[in-house]
């Protein structure tokens, strides 16, 4: 505690807001004579950086090797192929392409719903909540990420599905025309949309974090100048905020898309799948399976050439979070707010 | 409760005294969460010896049975690694409970999370002892085992569990259902969409018996509970069920698709209208539909009709190595008012030839505790399933007896 004291002077008074990184900047500051314990510890934070790197790749040869023998095999012919989870596709591709679609589907059906509340939550404890409630939402929607996943894939079984359930036949009664709300509506509730659902809470706690601490690193004066000409709270937010956390919230959406993508459990205890092409939100036999739940349900009976194809399908998944979260980190590299000198005095001036 | 001695608590100690040597404030609360870590470890440790220990003799009083063994199973002693279905797992687990009784040298771990695919994929690749697994070896496989793991005299599969795929329905204050093979095939086909369909009324005497649309549930990951029912549709009514059997659902459109089969239990139950399949062992409360085995005749479920459906459609098909059960059933032989018609089998394979023969021994023990009368009736009091006849527990036995 009393390390952020000396840092940062101006940020005691407001410890509860969430500052995560103060003590740290503190700790930098109390650096002193060489010892042996620096070089240890040198030596051990390098390994632990490179088996990062180690694992990583090791990780891609794996997928590799293990799904090249079904990727490029012929699955018109092939026993193994022709049947049981892989049953019914002429190639690898074929097989992965719509598992592939189903995945971004509904991870961006999940960014759609969960995204704005994020941010909502995010500019609500930066901005807008008295410093006590600010502190106490934080914890909570940190809470939220301790939830496991098989957790919340119970919750949406118990409780998510039939609670939509009303929601989605009226959509399809009267919105049916809408492509997205199609089809035949279904009468047990697992659908996409309620999936959808619970991947955004799922993924609220990763979003909400990252732009809350973006939106308290927006330059007070920026704040201060705009409140100064006369605009409002919400006006203030849309002129110096938005503007200066717009790379930050569109990398937090990206990483958050990233957990989406991968998400495993709860999508496969609550979708009833389908591997095919489909936008439809409200149907039972229309909702298209994710890579990862396929893989998940499909496992533990496949042979070891099915096993291979899956594992195939795994390695699609793991290049494209590969390339989410790089863009996303790219985009924080190219235009992220640099400053941090700003970060602690932002609560006192919003509640001004 | 608390153990005298635990092994856990010698090196903690230790531990412990050696960091607290250590004046540095940090350091010491670092020992005591030692400490705490190295107290949870070994209590856990003791609470698994309790576990371990108390498991046998819980069950060895409900695996009580008339008939006294004929094998002394106490000689036996080692350790089997074997795993796979999760069809039989609950049936291995009292298998296990109650062998364990009786020999207390023997540790068995099946590993159920394997499944069937990955039972057969760890047999295969030689780090089990047996596979369980809802389906015999295929070709491919047979051939692998007899140039690999087993070497040339290959793998044989002997068919320990047996159980009935039920149908499960949820209609408010409709407690008997019947339907027939062809019905059946028409409603998960999505051919019949209405419970007051003419078929669905003409199976149950000639009364509606609801009305509404009927929801299908199947399972939406591969299993051997869905390759026996698919495997059923196609031989009674191929005409409505064009589809291969696989262990994957065939049926697109609208069909619920549910993980396991508790899911599929969980979402008849949860519905109106619904209208699923899963073992008999899962299905809890719910009621079954009795099926019909001809045009009058519907049978409801119960042990004995699926051990007597085993014994009237199941032949035996060899997979060509000598003394090899797969069983091949034709259901259109169960045409008898006291057979159930979908009959389940689950198989444990083993090599005719063990690598290491000292796990011969234990592991034969094993299966033929669970071929004997008295292992059947542990899996049918405990997991739910039917005993197999007498006379394919004496093959197992005699195949048993060739293993080397």
């Amino acid at each position: 505690m009393s390390d952020r004291t000396i840092a940062v002077p101006d940020g005691a008074p407001s410890p509860s807001s969430g500052h995560g990184s103060a003590p740290r900047e503190g700790g930098r500051s109390l650096a002193g004579k060489k010892h042996v314990g620096d070089s240890v510890f040198l030596g051990l934070s390098a390994a632990s950086a490179i088996s990062i790197m180690v694992i990583l790749a090791g990780v891609a040869i794996f997928l590799i090797v293990k799904a090249v023998p079904a990727i490029s095999a012929n699955w018109a012919d092939n026993p193994d192929l022709n049947s049981g989870p892989t049953g019914g596709w002429d190639s690898f591709w074929a097989y992965v392409t719509p598992l592939l679609w189903g995945t971004l589907w509904s991870s961006a059906i999940a960014i759609v719903l969960g995204a704005p509340v994020a941010l909502g939550i995010a500019l609500f404890i930066s901005h807008y909540a008295p410093r006590r409630i600010a502190g106490a939402l934080g914890y909570l929607v940190d809470l939220l990420a301790a939830v496991p996943s098989i957790v919340f894939g119970l919750w949406g079984i118990i409780v998510i599905r039939p609670f939509l359930l009303p929601f989605e036949q009226f959509l399809n009664q009267y919105l049916g025309w809408i492509p997205l709300f199609g089809g035949e509506a279904s009468s047990t509730g697992s659908t996409i949309l309620a999936g959808g659902v619970v991947l955004a809470v799922m993924i609220l706690p990763i979003i909400t974090s990252l732009t809350r601490e973006i939106f308290l690193q927006t330059p007070r004066l920026n704040e201060e100048a705009a409140l100064a000409l006369g605009a409002t709270r919400w006006e203030m937010v849309r002129m110096a905020v938005f503007p200066y956390a717009r790379s930050g919230m569109v990398s937090a959406t990206l990483l958050g898309l990233g957990r989406a993508l991968g998400e495993t459990m709860a999508i496969a205890l609550i979708i009833s799948p389908g591997i095919l092409f489909s936008v439809r939100l409200l149907t039972e036999g229309e909702n298209s399976q994710t890579i990862a739940a396929n893989i998940a349900l499909n496992f533990p009976i496949a042979t070891d050439l099915q096993r291979s194809a899956l594992i195939g399908t795994g390695l699609m998944l793991f290049v494209v979070s590969l390339a989410v979260n790089m863009i996303a980190r790219y985009i924080v590299a190219a235009t992220g707010p640099g400053a941090k000198a700003n970060r602690r005095s932002r609560v006192g001036t919003a509640r001004a | 409760m608390l153990p005298l001695y635990c092994p856990g608590w010698g090196p903690s100690g230790s531990r412990l005294a050696h960091h607290e040597r250590d004046t540095v404030k940090f350091r010491t609360a670092a020992a005591s969460g030692v400490l705490a870590a190295a107290t949870v470890l070994a209590l856990a440790a003791c609470a698994g010896g309790d576990t371990s220990g108390a498991e046998p003799s819980g069950s060895a009083s409900a695996s009580a049975s008339p008939t006294t063994p004929a094998v002394d199973y106490s000689k036996l002693a080692g350790t089997i690694t074997a795993g796979g279905s999760s069809a039989q797992a609950n049936a291995q687990a009292a298998w296990t409970a109650a062998l364990t009784a009786q020999a207390t040298g023997v540790t068995i771990n099946y590993d159920k999370s394997q499944g069937s695919g990955g039972g057969v994929t760890n047999f295969l690749g030689g780090t089990y002892d047996f596979a369980g697994s809802d389906s015999p070896l295929n070709a491919d496989q047979t051939a692998q085992a007899a140039s690999g793991t087993c070497g040339p005299d290959g793998a044989v599969n002997l068919p320990v569990y047996l159980d009935g795929v039920a149908i499960v329905y949820n209609l408010p204050g409709v407690t008997e259902l019947n339907l027939s093979g062809s019905t059946l095939a028409k409603i998960f086909n999505l051919q019949i969409t209405d419970w007051s369909d003419p078929a669905i009324t003409a199976d149950n005497g000639g009364t509606e018996v609801a009305s509404g649309p009927i929801q299908t549930v199947a399972r939406s990951d591969g299993s051997g509970t869905t390759a026996t029912f698919a495997n059923y549709l196609t031989q009674v009514n191929k005409a409505d069920w064009p589809y291969e059997a696989s262990n994957k659902w065939p049926v697109a459109g609208n069909v619920s698709a549910q993980q396991g089969g508790s899911g599929v239990v969980n979402t008849v139950k949860a519905g109106t209208g619904t209208i699923g399949y899963a073992d008999h062992s899962a299905i809890g409360d719910l009621t079954a539909a009795s099926i019909g085995v001809s045009a009058d005749d519907f049978v409801a479920f119960s042990a004995d009709a699926v051990t007597a459906a085993f014994a009237s459609a199941a032949t035996t098909a060899s997979n060509g190595v000598e003394g090899d059960l797969s069983q091949k059933i034709d259901y259109t032989k169960l045409t008898s008012a006291d057979t159930y018609p979908i009959p389940l089998v689950s198989y444990d394979i083993i090599c005719k030839t063990f690598k290491n023969s000292a796990q011969t021994e234990v592991t034969t023990g094993y299966l033929s505790f669970i071929a004997s009368e008295q292992g059947q009736a542990v899996a049918a009091k405990n997991a739910g399933s039917a005993p197999l006849p007498q006379d394919i527990l004496d093959q197992i036995n005699d195949t048993l007896a060739m293993v080397k």
